[in-house]
This record gives C-alpha cells, structure tokens and sequence, in this order.
C-alpha cells in the first residue's frame, strides 16, 4: 500500500504541537490573513450567499463574550430561535423564507407556505446580522456620558463602568442595535471583539465560520474583497448581488458614508430586516430645533395680534 | 435570598462565572444593585478570590442575577 501524501497547509506544520505554551502572537495572520494593528481600520464582510444557518458565529459569540441565552422557546418564526440582536444576543442568523414572504405579499397578505421548494434551499436566504460598527455611529453620538467611543481599531464599544443606561443611543441606531439589559440596566452590543484585537486574535464569530460567509480583515481589503465577489455573483447569473454598507452603496446614505461591517446581499435590504435608507439621527436635530423655534415664535405673534385686536376694558 | 460560594473564573464586562466548591459553574449577571462595578470583577477571577453570591433568577435569561458579592478570604 503507497502511502498517500496530503497537502499540509502551512499553518498545520508552524505548530504541530497540541499544546501551547501561551497565545501564538498575531494568531489572525494564520486566521484571518490580516495583521491587527492599533490606527487602522477593521470590520466585518458578511457575504450572505454563502451563509448556511449553522449559527456557529452566535455560540461563538456568546461563548468568548460570557453571554446568556435569552428568551428560550419556539419563536414561532421559522428555524430562528433567537428572534432579533439584543443586549444578551450581539449575533443573530436571520432565517428568512423568501417564497413565502414574496408570495405572502403579492396574494393574501399572510402566512401561506409553498408546497413546492426550488432545489438547493434556494428559497432560502441566511443572514448574520451584527452592529454595523457605523462610520459615523449614531449611537455615540446620542451618549451623554461618552460611554460610546471608537476604539483604536475604528469599532465601536461600549464602556460599561461609565453608561448610566440612559437609554440614548437605542432610538438613535438605525439598526436597531443597541439594547438596555433589564438585569444590569446597562446598553450592550458587539464590541467586535475588542479584547480579541487587542491580543492580536480574529473576532470569535468569524473565526468560527465554517463557510467564511463572515469574513474579518481591514476595511480597505473587505471592500475590495467584496467588490470581487460580486463581479463574481454576477457573471454566474446571480444578477440580483449588490453590497449593503459598502462606500456609495445602500446602507451609506443619510450621511452614514460606509459601514465597518457591511454585507453582500441578494434580495431587498427589508428582506433582511435591514433598513433601505439609514440616516443620521443627529442631523435631524437642526431643523427640528429651528421648527420647534418657529412654532414658538409664530404662536406668539398669533397671540399677540389676537390680544392686540381685542377691545380692552372700559373702553 | 439563596446565595453561593465559589471562585470567580471568567469575566466579561458585568457577566461572570463562577465556579462552586463542588466544580460546577454557574452564569451570573452583575446586577444594577450590587454594589460592585463591573471593573471590579476582573481584579476577583485574577486574584482567585471566594467569594458569596447573594442572587436571583434573572428575567428571561438562562443566568442568575448577582445581588449582592461578599469577599470571604480578603488578601
């Protein structure tokens, strides 16, 4: 019998032994390809066409950041049992059933399923949903206390000994991100993994994907990744290929100009319970101050003429 | 109030573990009145301090709400 002789990749020979003595330095160079360093620009290239709905990235995530499980039951809302990001579930596979919602929508308006699925789970589209780590993050600038900062890595994180819980930044997010935890009264979202960074290692969700439908690196590279995967989809036929939060794209607008983690999607943006048009909530705060100042000063006008009009007394 | 004793073993902002004197580990969430800050916790899994845990169930999460955290063997 001939021996066989496999294809060793080189990270297996770097270190054939089982265990280690400590933390291999810049381990996301042999994970993720990139090396993590303090100034530069870091996110998330979420490619929804190759996701699988193995939720690997959510037990990863609640694995390394010491998170509880929540609201345990049936959902109701197909194989989704974790139903929506909240402050104890900072990584959520949306399970959407594309046949049914389409067809919901174009005949009866509600619940009917298909008899018939198209082959290969097509009907089928899986998502991980996370903070988009925003370029210019709402959320941080409606906290009071800065307990929102951008890291040194171009994330966003949340200082837990200096939010007061006020609860700001939750209406600000147009992602709908960030949540208050009834238990400690604190906001929590993904930190992208900002403990992991600072020793050098790749974010744990994308560590743990088995398809590299979420893919970590520095933001220059994600983009040009992303850009090469959709030529790609495109001349494969997938024609309906587009990516969400990219420079330019859906997902920028409204002054948010790019998202650290963004997403290559195939459907509607609300297919995937993303919203078509994020804005900036903070540039909203100009003219709703100067109508507020304009009502004001015209309903002052308008009791002044009318008091001005009106007979006075023992006239 | 049911509490326990352990060792504090993993910490992650207000969340911890604990590991109780029989070896099984329990989820806790630090809660808003504690009287311990979550930049607190990390100092008690490095120094392997035992400690008391006054808790609760905490509302629809699998983890108990810690209430209250005694220091039982001060360095």
């Amino acid at each position: 019998m001939t021996m066989v002789e496999f294809d060793v990749s080189p990270r297996a020979r770097d270190y054939t032994q089982s265990t280690l003595k400590g933390l291999i330095p810049d381990e996301s160079e042999l994970t993720a390809g990139c090396l993590i360093e303090p100034g530069k620009s870091y996110g998330f290239f979420t490619d929804t066409t190759v996701c699988i709905g193995c939720k690997a990235c959510e037990v990863a995530c609640k694995e390394w950041n010491n998170l509880p499980a929540d609201e345990v039951g049936l959902t109701g809302h197909s194989y989704d049992n974790t139903g929506a990001l909240s402050s104890n579930t900072w990584r959520h596979v949306a399970f959407v059933e594309k046949k049914q919602a389409d067809r919901a929508a174009a005949e009866t308006g509600y619940g009917v399923r298909e008899n018939e699925q198209a082959a290969f789970q097509s009907g089928w589209l899986m998502m991980s949903d996370v903070c988009k780590h925003c370029h210019h993050a709402p959320c941080m600038e409606a906290c009071p206390t800065g307990a929102l900062f951008k890291t040194e890595f171009d994330t966003v994180v949340v200082q837990q000994d200096i939010c007061n819980g006020c609860g700001y930044c939750v209406p600000a997010c147009p992602f709908g991100v960030v949540d208050v935890s009834t238990t400690d009264g604190k906001a929590h979202k993904c930190t992208l993994c900002y403990d992991r960074l600072k020793g050098g290692l790749e974010p744990a969700c994308a560590k743990s994907c088995p398809t590299d439908s979420i893919q970590f690196g520095e933001l220059s590279d994600l983009h040009a990744r992303a850009k090469v995967r959709v030529e790609e989809l495109h001349a494969r036929g997938v024609t309906t290929a587009y990516t969400y939060g990219a420079p330019g794209d859906p997902g920028s607008t409204g002054d948010m100009q790019y998202l650290n983690a963004f997403f290559l999607l195939t459907d509607r943006p609300e297919a995937y319970n993303l919203p078509a048009a994020p804005t900036r909530p903070s540039n909203r705060v100009k003219p709703a101050l100067a109508a507020g100042l304009m009502a004001v000063a015209a309903l002052a006008l308008g009791a002044v003429a009318a008091f001005a009009g009106a007979p006075r007394h023992g006239q | 109030m049911p509490e326990m004793e352990g060792v504090v073993t993993i910490v992650q902002e207000g969340r911890f573990q604990l590991t109780d004197t029989g070896g099984v580990s329990h989820h806790f969430v630090l809660g808003r009145h504690a009287l311990c800050e979550t930049e607190q916790l990390p100092k008690l899994a490095h120094e392997q301090s035992r400690v008391r845990v006054k808790y609760a169930q905490a509302k629809g999460i699998i983890a108990f709400e810690a209430k209250r955290i005694t220091l039982l063997d001060a360095t």
